[in-house]
């Protein structure tokens, strides 16, 4: 990450300052007056909370009477002795790894398709967004079943080649990739911020590549695709957290319970489960804890390795 | 990178006129085949806001056997609040939201991605790291904290936060825009004695409309979507929005209107979808300012 | 009339409730009171609970209540946060899996002190006090009865030519007469869905036996009755009498995913204060009858439980109006008229007499199937342990794993059992 020091080479072009407090009010204060309202809020509203939740991870807490102080007997619990705890992590991995990925790809896919300045391109573009409109709703849970149930529409397609399909969102081997297709189908906001970054690409870059010559393919890995590294970065990321979040479709689909076999018990949902379900608030801020050291490391692994392959226009 | 000479030949220069239409074509037949994959759960959701109410989970067929739009009267004005009220208020909370997300998560982006200063980035740090905490577990400290302040029962829980730049989400975007605009433009303007304020104002601002309309239509929708915040802040139902009021509609263990459900979930669709409509303008508007400008 | 105030004063009298618990002191709120209620259920409650509310503050001008209502599972994320935010709500609605947790960790008031002073429940039944009873105390006021019962879609039966008597038929019935649906439909229905996740049901089968799921927080069965219930279903399951596991696991609890409703069983095991809520999702006419009984003169398995409850929160400013106005609940003739059995048969004998009058052809199942319930049913059991809850999940998940065939019920049958002690051993 360099960046350059807008502030220090005005200061630079002006009469030199002695006192300090001039150098602070130079070189500091415009950043900070920035983030003056960034402050207030963290500072006001989200610190404390986030400050507390970590106190009551090394706490037993049933939401109703005072927390209890046990020390990292959260935590030792966790690794030692709690199987849906393990199995809550393998569902949540599993789905991370495949539909990150998968939703990125079908994203990108799409906002090219929609960037080349086709007929009918606004009206493609609010349809393919459609789905994210819908969020996860009540009516979301329902018409995954009419897809996805033993008679859904999947199975009715199947049946005519004369593959009888099991009913694919209540059988523990498949439940998980029911919710992995509607994370991929959701692939609404990845593919805005995508389309987005290709319109901050300026022409003028591909006009004079057409006129060196260089094809559509060679054009999108040496234009395209290097310019939009930061848009890539930023979808990665986020997605990947919030996959590593993700709630609402296994709560709703599921009806809380993660089931079939736990098969879709998210960590959310485990966690959710232990907080309001079986009032164990110490443990569920416990988890919650260990969700953020996975992905901060995972955040932060990918900023040291985005300085190889993110390419800032500064 | 663009001055590495290309000396690949072009397919497409050379390819016959038959094979670009037939491109064309194809990608049609591509957009409306997904399209219609993506259009089927808003039809399957509208024809059961017309459906007899004992038929939306038996039948399997997309086509209702009878028609009526009572649903949508019996919707309307279904919980003891009308639907005008719930629509009012989520208007009031989404478009709040929007002016406040985009004026201070902007200021923060700008300050991270152009300002140099002391502890910039453990800052940045932080705030990505309020990203990543499940709310499920600040949720009540949250509420004990709004409660103190005497917000419970109001709007301001939903939307001062958005005045506050609370969703990091936002400022990251921001701040990966922000740093895709070539700072020979602010440095040209450093020259002749701009302050941050005007670079920010006068340069950086202008030139992000795309990032803008996507942070102002995404805070539109997911405020409007949300019935969480909602649900945990407000009490009475003259102060619903109209996602917890959907979610009124149905219980899970007794008598529910699906049928009025439906319905009003077709009819909540519609402003996001407008607003979408609207704001994706700007996004097409972006590149001819970012292109001249260059 | 009008039961709602400003926001001010409401946000005044919450503070007042919230300095009131702190201090550990009620103020005496001899002039005016204004009450919040919470509960949970769909329009058709509210109307009612509504209508009962303004015709209460009518003759009440000094009380007014603010009415808050949120479909279930909404409802106790909500309520887990106002309570621990010391923002409670004076009048809560309450369910048997809750109660206990709540009650013991002093969230709720004992209602002992305002018997016969405020709160008549002389004619209460006495199993309905005593559900509403923890350890001692008289916690929550039961707005119905209700008892395990089997919805039963009729004309699925009839036309498959199936004879039982619904308040008489065993799981022989099921076993042998159960394959005449799959076979007359084509495999589209059973007769029955897979029981073997339902704790309700489970719990009456250990009752049958003489048995129960809990005694003195400790789980009152062993680890080879599990087994013996899951080779029971397996049983069922083999000869087609039920439907198959993947059809079970889409139930998630929702009424709208039931295989009753979703047209893949005749029968559902649920309880008896649901079968209108499911006979406006089913077109064909809807009977109830018992949970299959072991041997048909089997007795002792079911009991009456109660519906829901309302309990008063213990940092109410104003007890003494909140009991008044739960009283007039369930004691005053034209609340009950109101409120018809929509939450289950009312407790007091007298409201009963009643509403009878009043009710539609459901309805009236309903009432009778609980009077009829009268010689086949025993006493309540105490209320669950804490921890209970996860014990419900577990057994549903442990249901799937044998069902899908990941463990053999003879396994199965330990694991849950050490499960059990494990979550219970947890809470304490």
């Amino acid at each position: 990450m360099t960046v350059q020091h807008v502030a220090s080479t005005s200061a630079t072009s002006e009469v030199p300052k002695t006192s300090v407090w001039a150098r602070i009010w130079q070189q500091d204060a415009p950043g900070y007056l920035f983030l003056l309202p960034w402050f207030i809020g963290f500072f006001g509203l989200t610190l404390g909370p986030m400050i507390s939740s970590l106190y009551l991870s090394f706490t037993k807490f049933d939401l109703l009477t005072s927390p209890d102080w046990v020390g990292a007997g959260n935590y030792v619990r966790m690794f030692t002795n709690d199987p849906k705890f393990a199995a809550s992590m393998r569902v949540t991995f599993f789905f991370v790894i495949f539909s990150v990925p998968l939703k990125l790809a079908f994203a990108l896919g799409v906002a090219l398709l929609l960037n080349r300045g086709m007929k009918g391109l606004p009206l493609y573009r609010a349809l393919f967004y459609l789905p994210s409109l819908l969020g996860a709703s009540v009516a979301i849970a329902i018409l995954w079943r009419q897809i996805f149930a033993g008679d859904g529409l999947v199975n009715k397609f199947l049946s005519v080649f004369g593959i009888v399909g099991p009913s694919w969102i209540s059988n523990p081997n498949y439940s998980l990739w029911t919710l992995i297709i509607l994370a991929i189908w959701q692939f609404g906001s990845p593919m805005i911020i995508f389309l987005a970054g290709l319109r901050q690409i300026p022409q003028d870059m591909y006009e004079a590549a057409s006129l060196d010559g260089a094809s559509k393919w060679r054009q999108f890995w040496k234009i395209t695709l290097p310019l939009l590294t930061p848009v890539v970065f930023f979808n990665a990321i986020i997605q990947t957290i919030e996959a590593f979040k993700s709630f609402t479709p296994a709560f709703i689909i599921s009806g809380g319970t993660g089931n079939p076999i736990n098969s879709t018990l998210f960590y959310t949902l485990y966690l959710y489960q232990e907080a309001f379900g079986f009032f164990r608030m110490g443990y569920a801020s416990a988890l919650a804890w260990v969700l953020l050291a996975i992905v901060a490391a995972f955040t932060a692994f990918s900023f040291l390795t985005s300085k190889y392959w993110v390419h800032y226009d500064d | 990178m663009t001055d590495a000479p290309m000396k690949l030949t072009v397919v497409g220069a050379e390819a016959p006129a038959w094979r670009k239409r037939a491109l064309t074509i194809l990608s049609h037949a591509l957009l409306i085949g997904a399209s219609i994959l993506m259009l089927y759960p808003l039809l399957w959701m509208l024809a059961a806001s017309f459906r007899p109410e004992n038929e939306i989970f038996t039948s399997a067929s997309i086509i209702p056997s009878s028609w009526s739009i009572d649903s949508y009267f019996r919707g309307w004005n279904g919980l003891r609040t009308s639907f005008s009220v719930f629509f009012t208020n989520s208007f009031i909370v989404s478009i709040s939201s929007v002016i406040g997300n985009v004026f201070a998560c902007s200021l923060a982006a700008f300050a991270f991605a152009r300002l140099e200063f002391r502890g910039r980035k453990i800052w940045f740090a932080l705030m990505l790291m309020t990203l990543m905490l499940p709310y499920q577990v600040t949720l009540i400290p949250q509420y004990v904290l709004f409660r103190q302040l005497g917000w419970v029962d109001t709007f301001l829980p939903l939307i001062v936060p958005k005045f506050l730049a609370a969703d990091a989400f936002f400022i990251f975007l921001m701040v990966q825009f922000f740093r895709g605009i070539p700072r020979e433009l602010d440095e040209a303007a450093m020259m002749d004695g701009a302050g941050p304020w005007r670079i920010y104002w006068k340069i950086m601002l202008p030139l992000s409309t795309p990032v803008l309309a996507t942070a102002a239509i995404f805070t539109f929708i997911w405020t409007w979507d949300d019935f969480f915040g909602p649900l945990i802040y407000l009490n009475q139902m003259r102060d619903y929005t109209v996602m917890l009021g959907l979610r009124t509609f149905t219980d899970s263990t007794g008598m529910s209107d699906y049928g009025g459900l439906f319905a009003m979930s077709v009819l909540s669709l519609v402003p996001i979808f407008l607003f979408f409509l609207i704001f994706q303008r700007l996004l097409i508007e972006g590149i001819a300012t970012t292109g001249m400008k260059r | 009339m009008s039961f709602t105030l400003s926001r001010r004063q409401f946000l005044l009298s919450g503070t007042a409730a919230l300095a009131a618990g702190a201090l550990g002191t009620l103020p005496s709120w001899a002039q005016s009171a204004n009450l919040r209620l919470i509960f949970w259920g769909g329009q058709a409650r509210a109307d009612r609970t509504y209508g009962v509310v303004d015709l209460f503050t009518k003759d009440h001008s000094d009380v007014s209540i603010d009415g808050e209502f949120l479909g279930w599972a909404d409802y106790w994320p909500k309520v887990a946060t106002q309570t621990a935010g010391g923002n409670q709500p004076d009048i809560i609605q309450m369910d048997y899996r809750y109660i206990g947790e709540y009650a013991r960790r002093g969230s709720l008031a004992s209602l002992d002190s305002f018997v016969g002073n405020g709160l008549d429940v002389s004619s209460f039944d006495e199993d309905q006090l005593r559900n509403g009873t923890i350890d001692g105390k008289l916690i929550g006021v039961s707005l119905g009865v209700a008892a395990g019962a089997t919805v039963i879609n009729t004309k699925v039966l009839d036309d498959a030519g199936i004879d039982i008597d619904p308040m008489r038929w065993t799981y022989d019935d099921l076993l042998t007469q159960g394959p005449k649906v799959s076979q007359k439909t084509n495999g589209a229905t059973a007769m029955a869905p897979d029981g073997s996740g339902i704790e309700l049901l489970f719990e009456n089968w250990l009752r049958q036996k003489g048995k129960a799921l809990y005694a003195d927080g400790q789980p009152a069965f062993a680890p080879e009755d599990v087994t013996e219930w899951f080779e029971l279903w397996a049983e069922l399951r083999d000869a087609k009498a039920i439907i198959s596991p993947d059809e079970q696991a889409i139930d998630t609890g929702q009424l709208e995913t039931a295989p009753l409703v979703r047209g893949k069983s005749a029968m559902n095991f649920t309880t008896s204060n649901q079968l209108v809520a499911y006979q406006t999702l089913v077109p064909d006419p809807l009977g109830i009858g018992i949970f299959p009984a072991t041997a048909p003169d089997s007795k002792g398995g079911h009991y009456r439980n109660s519906s829901q409850y309302f309990a008063l929160s213990s940092t109410s400013a104003a007890p003494e109006k909140a009991v008044e106005f739960i009283n007039f609940f369930v004691n005053s003739p034209e609340a009950a008229a109101i409120l018809g059995v929509e939450r289950g048969v009312p407790a007091s004998s007298a409201m009963r007499d009643a509403v009878a009058p009043t009710l539609d052809e459901r309805s009236q199942m309903v009432v009778k199937y609980i009077a009829d319930l009268g010689e086949i049913a025993g006493d309540v059991p105490p209320t669950p342990p804490a921890s209970a809850g996860e014990v419900e999940v577990a057994l549903k998940t442990k249901s799937q794993e044998v069902a899908f065939g990941a463990q053999s019920p003879a396994d199965a049958g330990p694991a849950f059992y050490d499960q059990v002690i494990e979550s219970l051993g947890r809470a304490s």
